[in-house]
């Protein structure tokens, strides 16, 4: 009987995640607000994921990020108030079969300097009793760079105020289920780039515009483990990524040395702990170190410093901060609420099923831009 | 001869077939909490990723791609 009863929970339990899964049509908004000592990002967004019959379902998604002033260290002249939006729409497909699940994904991002298509693939499938998960993903990005104040090198060829930035990626990752407490993933990604991938208006004090070598082979490997303490109501995250680029292929003429090798280290880690059967809240801290690549060369702070390659005058430099020598580290605490209790109320309980959360960060960055607060509330509820 | 032997033996034992799952499915209660799920918050990974392309050198790691800009 007792074996009997437990099969039944099971069965139960199965019959509840499937429907649970099935379940999944979904609307959620979400805010975010990001202020730097002179930048500020406000990004609206709103996703709504739909299934549909045999296994098929659609997502869809369209945010505004409203940058409301620019970054002096970003390159432009005057740090002048103004009122930049970049829009994004993206489009997903995806069907399940009994253990394989592969997705079809677009998006698309505007704004008035830069625009860019991206369209990708993943497959996945799960085995050995559903514990084990091997997915893939492969893609490819069209994106174009507008010059609103001069004509370089790559457009002048063609005449055009805009240079090309083209991009293919993809990755491989294992996510094993260790215990019924325990979780386990690895990945490895890969991204080459072939273009334009300075910044526009971004000046080498003393020297000019900056330039970038032209192609540039990202990798990165990380790992994630995660651990729940059933009694204690928390589970802990860690996660480690090592990334580091290089210069693909035979170096260019004139240049002798890999001009990228831009390396970097994360870690983060993050605690949930439920604090009664609706509230949970999430503590995150996340370190980041990077050392520069081989053509950075930020004259002011290291005077020594001199662009890479001959001649001067089409040599790879930029002092951009945010390929600089550079450590991050980012603390935030995050409130999670299942609007369960509002059933009984009138008009709130409208808003019953749904989950809302507000996180709240500091990044702190040991470069000329500066710390930032970051802001986050969102909404998601089932329709 | 003793190797042969100590395999058909390990083969007899089970050895030779793939352990059982280490989780079986009336054992998942706490797989679906929030701490044990690497993609609880996708709308959260995909803005920290965008601040973190804009403002590190190093992107790429968990599987999403780029596309956009907005580095300013």
């Amino acid at each position: 009987l007792k074996r009997a009863a437990v099969c039944l929970l099971a069965l139960s339990g199965a019959l509840l995640s499937r429907s649970a899964v099935r379940a999944e049509d979904r609307v959620t908004i979400r805010g975010a607000y990001f202020r730097e000592p002179s930048t500020r990002v406000i990004q609206p967004v709103v996703e709504i994921t739909k299934d549909l019959p045999h296994g098929v379902d659609l997502n869809a998604h369209y945010l505004v990020d409203t940058i409301t002033s620019a970054s002096a260290a970003a390159g432009t002249s005057v740090d002048s108030i103004f009122t930049e939006i970049r829009s994004e729409v993206g489009l997903g497909i995806g069907k399940t079969w009994d253990r394989t699940r592969a997705t079809l994904s677009y998006k698309y991002s505007a704004e008035s300097d830069y625009w860019s298509h991206a369209g990708w693939t993943s497959l996945s499938t799960t085995f050995w009793g559903n514990t084990a998960t091997v997915g893939a993903f492969a893609g490819l990005s069209r994106d174009t760079v507008g010059f609103n104040q001069r004509t370089p090198a790559c457009a002048a060829r063609t005449g055009e105020r805009s240079c090309p930035l083209n991009s293919e990626f993809g990755g491989i990752g294992y996510t094993q289920v260790l215990s019924p407490v325990a979780v386990a993933q690895i990945n490895v990604d890969g991204a080459y780039l072939d273009g334009f991938l300075a910044n526009p208006y971004r000046q080498v004090a003393g020297i000019g515009y900056e330039v970038f070598p032209d192609k540039r082979f990202r990798t990165a490997l990380s790992a994630r483990a995660a651990y729940y303490f059933p009694a204690a109501e928390t589970g802990l995250q860690v996660q480690y990524r090592y990334y580091r680029d290089f210069y693909p292929g035979a170096l260019p003429t004139g240049v002798s040395a890999d001009p990228w090798g831009l390396t970097a280290s994360t870690v983060e880690g993050r605690i949930y702990h439920r604090l009664s059967p609706n509230l949970e809240v999430r503590f995150l801290y996340r370190q980041y170190f990077q050392q520069s690549p081989a053509f950075w060369c930020d004259v002011p702070a290291n005077v020594g410093c001199t662009p890479m390659s001959v001649p001067v005058s089409q040599a790879y430099v930029s002092s951009d901060p945010a390929i600089g020598p550079l450590r991050t580290e980012y603390p935030e605490v995050k409130l999670i609420w299942d609007a369960a209790s509002w059933e009984s109320i009138p008009f709130f309980r409208w808003f019953a099923a749904g989950t809302f959360e507000i996180s709240y960060g500091r990044y702190f960055q040991n470069n000329s831009f500066g710390d930032a607060h970051v802001l986050q509330t969102g909404y998601s509820m089932p329709y | 001869l003793l190797v042969v032997a100590a395999l058909a033996a390990a083969g007899v034992a089970g050895c030779a077939h793939p352990p059982p799952p280490p989780v079986q499915p009336w054992q998942r209660e706490y797989l679906a909490r929030r701490a044990l799920r690497f993609d609880a918050d996708p709308l959260e990974d995909r803005f920290r990723q965008h601040w973190y392309g804009a403002r590190e050198g190093a992107d790429l790691g968990f599987g999403q791609p780029g596309g956009g800009c907005g580095c300013n």
